[in-house]
This record gives C-alpha cells, structure tokens and sequence, in this order.
C-alpha cells in the first residue's frame, strides 16, 4: 500500500511540475508575440468544441500566431487538475477499489459535460 | 491604449490578486473580477472566466505544498468533488441568463462575508468526530495523517449536509469566478469535523477540479480573451510565488485584516452597481 501512495505521490508531482512550466512557458511565448508583432489586435476568444480549439491551436501554433500560444497555456492549465483525476483513477484502479474507480469517472464526466455543453 | 500598457497593468493586477490571496488565504478570485469588471469593465461572464483560470493556476501552485504529506484525504475529496463539479456545471449553465446587477449583488454578498470571517475568531474541534456516520463508513472516508513522527487517526461525520453545501460552493464558484475555498473549508471543518490541516489540503485538492469543470464551459463558449487571461494567469502565478516566500516575514493576521477593510469597499461598489446606483 505504501509503495502505492508512493507511485501516487510521483505522478502527481509528476503532473503539477510538468504542467505549471509548460503552461508559463506558453504563456509567456504568447505575451511576448503579441508584443513582438506590435500588439495591433488583440487575439480573438477561443470557442466551440474541444477538438476545434485544438485543430486552431495547432494550426497558427506553427505560424507563432501570439493567441495559439496562449490558448495551449490555458489548455495546459485546465487539464491540470483533469490530469490530476486521471491519476487518480488509475491509481484506484491499480488498487482494485471500484468504488473510487466509479466516483473519479463521475467527476471526470462533469468536466468534459461542461466542455461539451459550452461548445454547443 | 498602449499594447505594452495593456500587458502591464493586466500583470500586476493578476500579480496582486496572486500576493493577496496566497498570503491572506481569501483566494485571488475575490480580486480579479472586480479588477477585470471595474477597472477594465470587461463584461462580467469574462472576467468569472479568466478568474476561474487564475484559481487553477493557484490552486496548482500551492498543490506540491500538500502532496505527498497525507493531509489531503483524496476520498473526501473524490467523494466531494461529485457534488462541487454538480453545482459548478449548474452556476455555469445558467451563468449566461443571470444579469449582470444580479452578479454583482451576490459578489458583494460574498466579498462582504468572506471579509466578516477575517474578523472572527476562528475555532477549531482539536478533539474531532468521536465516531464515523453510517455514510462515511460505507464509503470509508476515516483516514489519518502524519504529525511529526506520529500518525493521527481521525473519523468522519455530517456527511450529507457537506455534501449539499458542496454543490452551492460549487455553483457559486462557477457564477462568481472564485475558489469557494471558504465554504469548502467550513463545511469539512464545521460539518464533517475533519482536522483544520486535513481541511485546508483537502479544498486545495478540490478547488482546481470544481474551477476546471466550469472554466471548460466558459472557454468553449468563447468567453475568455487569451491575452488578459495570460497575462493575468502569469501576474498571479507570480504574486502566489512571491506571497509564499513573504509570509514568514509579513504579519498575515494584520494583513489579511487590511484586506478585509478592502474588500468591504469594493464590496459596497459592487452592491451600489448591483443596486443600479
């Protein structure tokens, strides 16, 4: 049990470092683009499903387009503690403990209903 | 106005909200949305939003502080987390049908609470539950956690009413743009009598997961202008970094007090607004 609070430990630790540093480093990328290319218009708001954000993302990402960076820190930001349930559950899971399996789903659900929900 | 300038001040306010509510412990949300809505006069469902990604990112940030150190009870948190993520897809969903004086109103509210309990006494039960509810068995949430070289066992109760304080925390998180960390913290200390330390790391645990289940929400439905929130998001992962290193130095009981006359009148502002005045 102790080497599994241990593995749990790790891979938590893991996630948050992981994640804080790439979510500043695009951050800051964008804000300096945005100054960079002369800060004449500000990036337009992200919206609409999941994978769309994600195809704009990845699409102006390669042009350094300023909102692309900032979008993928805040995506970073937000599957943080996404990452952190999913940890969780598979750490409940390794622990034969359905009943934690089960509520981790539940609470993984809620987050991507409200994703769902917002883009339609 | 000035690029530069724009970036500027959207930095510092986030890197104040950052310092005061990591050495205040009152969350930075209480800060970036009357900073966004009254000085910026963003529209309200933006500013909650860009807020709900600086309450993620303080969450994350003060996160490592916890790991690893037993406190967070992940089942209370897991268990929880069920109706905090409910109540915030509720806020969210409505959020867009909610107008804007009636927001301020329940922000003013809420500031002007949040800044009542800086002046209470805070009381903690050392002695905690003696048993635990027939709810908390079946889902064992009884744990324990290390104390220096010593375990302390603690048990569980006032299961059920947490859990319906979880789903108002929750939706007011997601209408405001704030941690709900007050609530979260009261209902597990008060209710559930689970030990202050195990309270406090318990919300942390939880806050970042209530905030993301509306955050995607706001998002998707394309209310978050990408470049306040990051210059907001790295201002106040900044101010919580700074406010963790400063508050060994800084007298926190004065300050959080200081602020608490702050919020008061910021609280009043947004009352006045809510009130149409």
């Amino acid at each position: 049990m102790n080497g599994l609070v241990e593995h749990r430990r790790r891979i938590t630790l893991g996630i948050l470092r992981v994640s804080i540093g790439l979510c500043l480093a695009m951050l800051l990328a964008g804000v300096v683009l945005f100054l960079v290319h002369g800060g004449a218009a500000q990036p337009a708001n992200p919206g609409g499903s999941l994978p769309y954000i994600l195809d704009a993302v990845l699409h102006r990402g390669g042009m350094l387009h300023a909102g692309a960076f900032l979008v993928a820190g805040l995506l970073v930001l937000l599957f943080t503690p996404v990452a952190r349930l999913i940890a969780g559950v598979y750490v409940s899971a390794r622990a034969r403990d359905g009943v934690y399996v089960l509520i981790g789903l539940v609470v993984l659900g809620l987050v991507l209903v409200g994703m769902i929900l917002g883009g339609g | 106005m000035n690029p530069l300038l724009i970036v500027s001040s959207m930095l510092l306010g986030g890197l104040v909200a950052g310092v005061i509510g990591s050495l205040t412990g009152l969350g930075g949300g209480l800060v970036i949305v009357p900073f966004l809505t009254l000085v910026f006069h963003l529209p309200v469902p933006q500013a909650v939003g860009v807020s709900l990604f600086g309450v993620i990112a303080t969450s994350t940030g003060a996160a490592p502080r916890f790991v690893g150190t037993g406190l967070a009870n992940v089942r209370v948190g897991l268990f929880l987390q069920v109706a905090a993520s409910s109540g915030a897809l509720l806020g969210a969903l409505i959020s867009h049908r909610v107008p804007a004086h009636f927001l301020f109103l329940i922000f003013g509210i809420v500031m002007l609470y949040s800044a009542i309990m800086s002046f209470v006494p805070t009381s903690h039960d050392a002695a905690g539950a003696a048993r635990s509810s027939p709810l908390a068995e079946r889902f064992r949430l009884a744990s324990r956690y290390r104390d220096g070289d010593h375990w302390v066992a603690y048990q569980v109760a006032g299961v059920a009413p947490a859990f319906a304080i979880m789903v108002g925390a929750g939706f007011l998180s997601a209408l405001l743009g704030i941690g709900s960390g007050v609530f979260k913290v009261l209902a597990m200390d008060k209710l559930m009598r689970l030990p202050f330390k195990v309270s406090t790391a318990t919300s942390n645990f939880m806050i970042g997961m209530t905030a993301a289940t509306s955050a995607g929400y706001y998002l998707s439905h394309g209310d978050i202008p990408p470049l306040t929130a990051g210059a907001v998001i790295l201002g106040v992962i900044a101010g919580a970094y700074a406010g963790g290193h400063w508050m060994k130095r800084i007298p926190t009981r004065l300050l959080r007090r200081l602020f608490a006359v702050v919020l008061c009148v910021v609280a009043l502002d947004m009352l006045l607004k809510g009130f149409g005045l």
